[in-house]
């Protein structure tokens, strides 16, 4: 199932948001040793205010746009220390590059499932912001496709926003 | 036949990969020499400079010189021309792979990758 955008053929959002947790999935079972479900996400949930840690990934190519992780300092420290084997009081920098790597496997291995439909992507080092009343802007997308996953150690957010490139 | 244990580098912008990295080396039980890290290639071929490495681990998607870049690097140096370099990443894409196997990569493991799974992989070439 398919739909076209600006002359490009690309998988539906309810395709892409299966993509986008079967890539969180693989990397909580290989990386981080924990089970994950999805969740009903919170309405415009990127577009409120939010205090906490947001991981943002680019994507380019025949589609642009970008992947983002977002969550709570403390999911943040948690989800590190599943990753890094290591007890975390506060978010530091080892914190902020384990979260960007995180996202950095989710967005890859997204990509990765999405580039079969729609050729090569390129992806760009991760960006990671932790900081208070954070708000986000993006500009108009083709695609939006988010996902809200519990675990053990709370809750976190997903988005990717896909535009066709302009010839 | 080697005598001393080997040297070995990884190169990857994400501390937390490289500390993973290092412990599933550790996790190998092969008597290993040094264990050098770099944060990019350019970081790499520094680090790299006077020292006998017999195996690099690197990441593709990095700054400054990505992975590929310095296998390119690498193959083009007759010193470094057939050290075994593992390229650790997410780029899972057969175009990439593709791309790294042409440039000389010895292997190839997607990120994420299971512990067990490269413990072995890296076990084995070790072990040559």
């Amino acid at each position: 199932m398919t739909q076209e955008q600006s002359g490009r053929v690309i998988p539906l959002q309810n395709e892409m948001a299966e993509m986008l947790f079967a890539a969180t999935q693989e990397v909580f079972t290989s990386m981080l040793g924990s089970e994950i479900e999805q969740v009903p996400a919170p309405e415009a949930e990127r577009s409120t205010p939010f205090d906490g840690v947001l991981s943002l990934i680019g994507l380019a190519g025949a589609l642009i746009g970008n992947g983002a992780l977002v969550c709570s300092e403390a999911a943040a420290r948690d989800l590190s220390s599943r990753l890094l084997y290591a007890e975390f009081s506060h978010v530091d920098e080892q914190v902020l590059d384990a979260v960007g790597e995180i996202t950095n496997m989710i967005v890859g291995g997204f990509k990765n499932l999405l580039e079969a439909h729609v050729g090569t992507l390129q992806m760009s080092i991760p960006s990671v912001i932790y900081g208070k009343n954070i708000c986000t802007r993006d500009s108009k997308a083709d695609v939006t496709v988010s996902v809200r996953c519990a675990f053990a150690g709370g809750e976190f957010g997903l988005t990717v926003r896909l535009a066709a490139a302009r010839q | 036949m080697r005598t001393e244990p080997p040297n070995l580098l990884i190169v990857d912008d994400s501390t937390a990969i490289r500390k993973i990295l290092l412990r599933v080396l550790n996790q190998t039980g092969l008597e290993l020499g040094l264990v050098l890290e770099a944060c990019d290639g350019k970081e790499a071929l520094k680090v790299m400079e006077g020292k006998d490495i017999s195996l690099i681990l690197s990441d593709i998607n990095m700054p400054n010189m990505d992975g590929l870049e310095l296998l390119r690097t690498l193959r083009a140096t007759p010193q470094w021309h057939d050290l075994p370099v593992v390229m650790i990443t997410t780029e899972g894409g057969q175009a990439r792979v593709q791309e790294a196997i042409d440039l000389g990569a010895t292997s190839y493991v997607r990120k994420p990758f299971s512990a067990d799974l490269l413990r072995d992989k890296l076990a084995a070439l070790l072990s040559k």
